[in-house]
C-alpha cells in the first residue's frame, strides 16, 4: 500500500487497461494465499505446543485412560498431518469444528459474538476518528502555540494509557462517583436480555424491535468501553493527523494557494482533503488491530464478544476456538486491507490500479 | 540609486523591509531591511545566490511566510490599493491573486494534487467573486489556458496536476496565477527544476503576459542570464541586503560593488576560454 | 554530527536535557524506579498477606493504601518493576538484536524480500495480543515465553523500519559512491549503512520497551506470565479491577500509574532521540 507519490517530471501515461477488475482479482489472490497461511500458522502454533488440552479438560484428578478417552474423542490422537488435512477439509465444508467445553460449532459462536465485537470496534473508531482528527488539526494548524502544547499533552497520556487501565479509572469515575453510566455487565443490564438478533447489533435491532427503553439500555452500556476505545485509540489518530495535516498545511500548495487569495477554511480544506487518505488508511488498520486487541477491554466489561471468548479458550486450551479466532481476526483484517488499498485509490487520483 | 523622486509609474514601493524568523535554535534575520520599487511595465530581477533572502522578500511581501516570522517594513506600498505593511488579513486576502499573482518554482507542488485542474480555476474564482457559475468559470479557464499556449484544455481542464509534464503543469499555474488579472507578478524561480528547453519557453511566456499587458513583474532568480535577457533593472541581494539596484545594463557592465562584480565575472563569457583545471 | 561533537560531552548533554525536559524526567523516573525496586528498603514485604488490615485506603502505614489481601500496594508497585521491568528490557534485547540482522538480511530489492515484506504484513493481521497469550499459555506458563512473544510482536517493526531506511540510503549519493568505488558489501553495511540507521533504530528500541511493558501488564492482567504471589503490575490492575466499581480505587490505580508512567517516560524519551538525532542529519 504505497502512498507516497513522487512528482514526475514527464507525463505519466494511465496504466493501460488493467482495469480495476484485474486489482481486484490480483489482491483476492493475495488475500487467499495470506488466509492459507494463517490458518497454518495458527494451526501449527496451537497444536505442536507443549500444552494438553486433553488434561485440562479431564482435571486433575483423571485417570490416564480418561485422559486418552478424551483425546481420542477429540481427535488429538492422530498425527499431526491428518488433523491438519482434517482441518483442511472441514474448512473448505465451512466446517471450523466445535468447541471442546460447548460443543457448539465454532462457525455458530462467531455469529453470536462478532457482531457484538464489530458493534463496538466501528463505534469506537468513529469516535477516534472524529476525535482524533479533531484535535490534531487544531495542534496542527496551531503549531508551538498553547492549543498545540494542550492536543499533544493529551495525546501523550492517551497514547501511554493502557485501554483496559483506561477502562477500570472510567468505571470508577463515570460509574461509581458520577453514576452516569451503568455498572459494567456487558451489552445490557444484568436482568434485561438482548433483542431478537436480526443484524446481532443490539442498537440496531432494538430498534427494529421498537423496544426504546431496550435501545436506551443498550447505549448506555456502549457508552463506557466505546469511550475508553475511543479516547485511546483518538490519541493514534491525532498523532497521525498533527503531522500529516501540518505537513499539509506547510507545503507549497497551501502556499500558493494563500498566494492566490484563497480564504483559510479552503487552504484548510485542502490539507484535510490532501490527508484524507492516510487517516481513511490509518482507521483500517486501527480497525483490523482493534479485532481481538481490544479483547481485554471486553473482559474488563463483560462485554461478550468475540475478543473475550477468545481469551477463555487460549486459557482453557479450547484449540478449536483458538484456531477460530486467528482465522476469522486475520480474514477480516485482510479483507479491511484490501478494501483500503481500493478505497485510497478511489480517494486519490494519483494512485492509479498501483 | 534608488531614492530618485518619481512616483509617475510606481507600482510597488517598499522601504525597509525586514524579516525574522524563530526557529528552536534562536531567531534569524533572513532579510534585513531592503528597498525595492516596481514601476508600471517593468521587470525587476532579483538576484543572488541560494539563502541570500531574495525568495523569502517576495514571500514577505505577500505575508505568506509561517506563524514563526516577522515581517515589518516602514511601508509596502500597492500603489493605489494598500500599504501591505500595515494590512490586515483580509486585505490581504483580497490583494493575493487579484492585484498580486504568485509563481513559484516546481509547478507540481503548487498544484493541488488531489483536484483536477478545473476545480482549481473554480476554487480560485468562487474566493475573490460571489456567484461564481462553474460553466463560466470553466469558459475563463479555457481562456486562461489557451493564452499559455495549451493546445488542448479541455483534456487538461479534465485532468489533475499528476497527468501533465513539468512544462504543462507550470503554464497551468501561470495560467491561475493571471486569471484574476493581476498588475504585478511575482516569479519566485519559476524554471527551476523544468528541462532546458522549457525553461525559456516557460520565460517566454511569462514575460509576454507581462508585456502585453502592460503588467509589472518581480522575477526572482540566481542566473545572471534571466536577469540580463528578460529584465529591465536588477536588484543583487546579500545575506538579507541589497547590495546593488539599477538598470539592468548598468548593473551587468559596471558593477559597482565588489559582490557584484564577483558574481558577474563567475559567469564564463562568450568566446573567453576557460581555464582547464587538470 | 561533528558539531555536536566538537563541544564537550557534558554540555551536549546539559543542552539535551534542556530541550527535553519530559524525556529527561522521565529517563530519571525509570531509573529512580529501578534503583528503588533493586536496593531500596520496603516499607512492608510486597508478598505478605494481612486478612486483618485489607482494603485499607492509602495513608498512614500504607502509602497507596492495602489490597483486598491486606499486603502493601506501595511495596508491591515498586517490587514489581523488578521483574516487570527486566522482562520487558530481555524482550526488547532480543527484538532489538534479531530484528536488526533479520532486518539487514531482508534489505535488498529482489522479489524475494519482497514477498517477506508482504508476508511481515500478513503476520501483523494476527491479533497479537491473542497470539502473546496463546504462547505464553500453550508453552504451559513459562516465564521465558513472554519474551518470545515480546520479540515475535517486534521483530518484524525492526525488519520493516530497517528494509525501508536501508533501501532509502541505498539510493543515496554517498552509499553509491562507495558501492562506486569497489566496497565491500560488509563494509558498505557496517560502516555506512548501520551509522546511519542508528537513530531510528534508537528510537524503535524505545517504543519496543514502552511496547513490552504494556503487553507484560496485558498478559499478566489476563493471569499468564509472572504468577503469583510474585507482584506484577498487571495482576495487581486484576486484583484490583472488581474494586474499581465499588470504590476502593487505590489497588489498581497505583500500578496502573506506575505502568502510564513507564510507557510515556519511554515515548518521550523516543521522542527526544527522534528530534535530537533528525536534527544532527540537517
Amino acid at each position: 500500500m504505497t502512498l507516497s507519490t513522487t512528482p514526475g517530471v514527464k507525463a505519466k501515461t494511465p496504466t493501460k487497461a488493467s482495469g480495476p477488475i484485474r486489482l481486484v482479482l490480483a489482491r483476492l489472490g493475495f488475500l487467499v494465499a495470506a488466509l492459507f497461511g494463517l490458518v497454518t500458522l495458527s494451526f501449527l502454533l496451537v497444536s505442536v505446543t507443549p500444552g494438553d488440552p486433553a488434561e485440562l479438560i479431564a482435571g486433575p484428578m483423571a485417570t490416564s485412560e480418561q485422559v486418552d478417552g478424551i483425546r481420542a474423542e477429540l481427535g488429538l490422537d492422530e498425527p499431526l498431518g491428518t488433523r491438519y488435512v482434517d482441518y483442511l477439509k472441514g474448512l473448505a465444508t465451512g466446517d471450523l469444528g466445535e468447541s471442546y467445553y460447548s460443543k457448539r460449532p465454532i462457525t455458530e459462536e462467531i455469529g453470536d459474538k462478532l457482531p457484538a465485537t464489530l458493534e463496538l470496534i466501528l463505534l469506537s473508531v468513529v469516535f477516534a476518528a472524529v476525535v482524533g482528527v479533531a484535535v490534531g488539526a487544531v495542534g496542527a494548524y496551531f503549531r508551538g502555540r498553547w492549543p498545540d502544547k494542550v492536543s499533544r499533552l493529551a495525546t501523550g497520556i492517551f497514547q501511554a494509557i493502557p485501554d483496559f487501565f483506561l477502562g477500570l479509572i472510567l468505571i470508577y469515575f463515570v460509574f461509581f462517583i458520577l453514576g452516569i453510566a451503568p455498572a459494567p455487565s456487558g451489552r445490557v443490564g444484568i436482568a434485561e436480555s438482548g433483542p431478537d438478533k436480526v443484524t446481532g447489533f443490539y442498537l440496531i435491532d432494538s430498534l427494529i424491535s421498537g423496544n426504546m427503553s431496550l435501545f436506551a439500555s443498550a447505549a448506555s452500556h456502549l457508552f463506557l468501553p466505546v469511550l475508553t476505545l475511543g479516547l485511546v485509540y483518538a490519541a493514534y489518530f491525532a498523532k497521525t493527523a498533527r503531522s500529516t495535516i501540518g505537513k499539509a498545511l506547510n507545503s507549497q500548495q497551501a502556499q500558493f494557494a494563500r498566494a492566490m487569495g484563497l480564504p483559510e477554511r479552503t487552504v484548510v480544506r485542502y490539507a484535510f482533503v490532501e490527508s484524507r487518505t492516510t487517516i481513511v488508511t490509518y482507521a483500517g488498520v486501527i480497525f483490523a488491530s482493534l479485532l481481538g486487541g481490544e479483547a481485554i477491554v471486553e473482559r474488563v466489561f463483560a462485554w461478550n464478544g468475540i475478543g473475550a471468548w477468545s481469551l477463555q479458550g487460549i486459557t482453557k486450551l479450547d484449540l478449536p476456538v483458538v484456531q477460530g479466532m486467528v482465522l476469522i481476526a486475520g480474514a477480516i483484517t485482510l479483507i479491511v486491507y484490501t478494501v483500503l488499498d481500493i478505497v485510497v485509490g478511489l480517494l486519490d487520483p494519483r494512485i492509479k490500479h498501483a | 540609486m534608488s531614492t530618485e523622486p518619481n512616483p509617475d509609474g510606481l507600482v510597488l514601493d517598499v522601504r525597509n523591509l525586514k524579516v525574522s524568523i524563530d526557529t528552536p535554535d534562536g531567531q534569524v534575520h533572513p532579510v534585513r531591511g531592503i528597498d525595492l520599487e516596481v514601476r508600471r511595465g517593468e521587470i525587476v530581477g532579483i538576484m543572488g545566490e541560494s539563502g541570500c533572502g531574495k525568495s523569502t522578500t517576495i514571500k514577505g511581501i505577500l505575508k505568506l511566510l509561517g506563524s514563526n516570522s516577522h515581517v515589518t517594513a516602514d511601508k509596502i506600498e500597492l500603489v493605489g490599493q494598500a500599504d501591505l505593511a500595515t494590512a490586515d488579513n483580509k486585505t490581504m486576502r483580497a490583494i493575493r491573486g487579484n492585484h498580486i499573482g504568485f509563481v513559484a518554482q516546481n509547478p507540481f507542488g503548487s498544484l493541488n494534487p488531489i483536484y483536477s485542474i478545473e476545480r482549481q480555476f473554480y476554487e480560485l474564482q468562487k474566493a475573490h467573486k460571489t456567484g461564481v457559475k462553474k460553466a463560466e468559470s470553466r469558459e475563463i479557464a479555457l481562456d486562461m489556458l489557451r493564452g499559455v499556449g495549451i493546445v488542448a484544455p479541455e483534456r487538461v481542464l479534465g485532468g489533475y496536476a499528476h497527468q501533465l509534464s513539468g512544462g504543462m503543469a507550470q503554464r497551468v499555474v501561470i495560467a491561475l496565477a493571471t486569471t484574476l488579472n493581476p498588475g504585478l507578478l511575482f516569479a519566485d524561480e519559476p524554471t527551476t527544476g523544468l528541462d532546458a528547453t522549457v525553461q525559456a519557453q516557460i520565460l517566454d511566456l511569462i514575460t509576454g503576459l507581462v508585456k502585453d499587458e502592460n503588467r509589472s513583474m518581480v522575477l526572482v532568480t540566481h542566473d545572471l542570464g534571466v536577469i540580463a535577457q528578460y529584465c529591465q533593472r536588477a536588484v543583487v541581494m546579500l545575506a538579507g541586503e541589497v547590495v546593488e539596484s539599477g538598470d539592468v545594463m548598468q548593473v551587468m557592465v559596471d558593477p559597482q560593488h565588489e559582490y557584484t562584480k564577483k558574481l558577474i565575472g563567475s559567469v564564463p563569457k562568450a568566446g573567453e576560454k576557460l581555464s582547464v583545471a587538470r | 554530527m561533528p558539531e555536536v561533537f566538537s563541544t564537550p560531552r557534558s554540555q551536549v548533554f546539559a543542552r539535551l536535557v534542556k530541550q527535553h525536559k519530559a524525556a529527561a524526567l522521565g529517563v530519571a523516573f525509570i531509573v529512580l524506579l529501578l534503583l528503588a525496586s533493586l536496593f531500596a528498603p520496603l516499607p512492608h514485604d510486597p508478598e505478605a498477606t494481612d486478612g486483618a488490615a485489607s482494603l485499607q485506603a492509602p495513608g498512614g502505614d500504607h502509602w497507596f493504601g492495602t489490597d483486598g489481601a491486606g499486603a502493601d500496594v506501595f511495596s508491591r508497585v515498586i517490587d514489581a518493576a523488578r521483574i516487570d521491568l527486566s522482562l520487558a528490557l530481555a524482550g526488547t534485547v532480543v527484538s532489538l538484536v534479531l530484528g536488526v540482522i533479520l532486518g539487514l538480511a531482508a534489505s535488498t530489492k529482489g522479489k524475494g524480500s519482497e514477498r517477506l515484506v508482504r508476508g511481515l504484513d500478513a503476520f501483523q493481521a494476527f491479533p497479537l495480543l491473542i497470539l502473546a497469550l496463546a504462547l505464553v499459555t500453550l508453552s504451559g506458563h513459562k516465564l521465558y515465553m513472554v519474551v518470545v512473544a515480546i520479540a515475535l510482536i517486534n521483530i518484524p517493526r525492526y525488519m520493516r523500519l530497517l528494509r525501508s531506511e536501508v533501501l532509502a540510503l541505498r539510493e543515496s549519493r554517498f552509499i553509491e559512491a562507495a558501492i562506486a568505488m569497489g566496497a565491500p558489501q560488509r563494509r558498505i553495511t557496517f560502516r555506512h549503512l548501520l551509522p546511519n540507521v542508528w537513530g531510528v533504530v534508537l528510537v524503535q528500541t524505545s517504543l519496543t520497551i514502552a511496547n513490552a511493558i504494556v503487553v507484560i501488564a496485558s498478559l499478566s492482567f489476563l493471569g499468564v506470565g509472572v504468577s503469583a504471589p510474585t507482584p506484577s503490575w498487571g495482576a495487581m490492575i486484576r486484583d484490583g479491577s472488581g474494586n474499581m466499581s465499588s470504590g476502593e480505587w487505590w489497588i489498581a490505580t497505583f500500578p496502573g500509574l506506575i505502568v502510564l508512567l513507564c510507557v510515556l517516560a519511554f515515548n518521550q524519551l523516543a521522542d527526544a532521540i527522534g528530534d535530537t538525532t533528525a536534527r544532527s542529519h540537517r
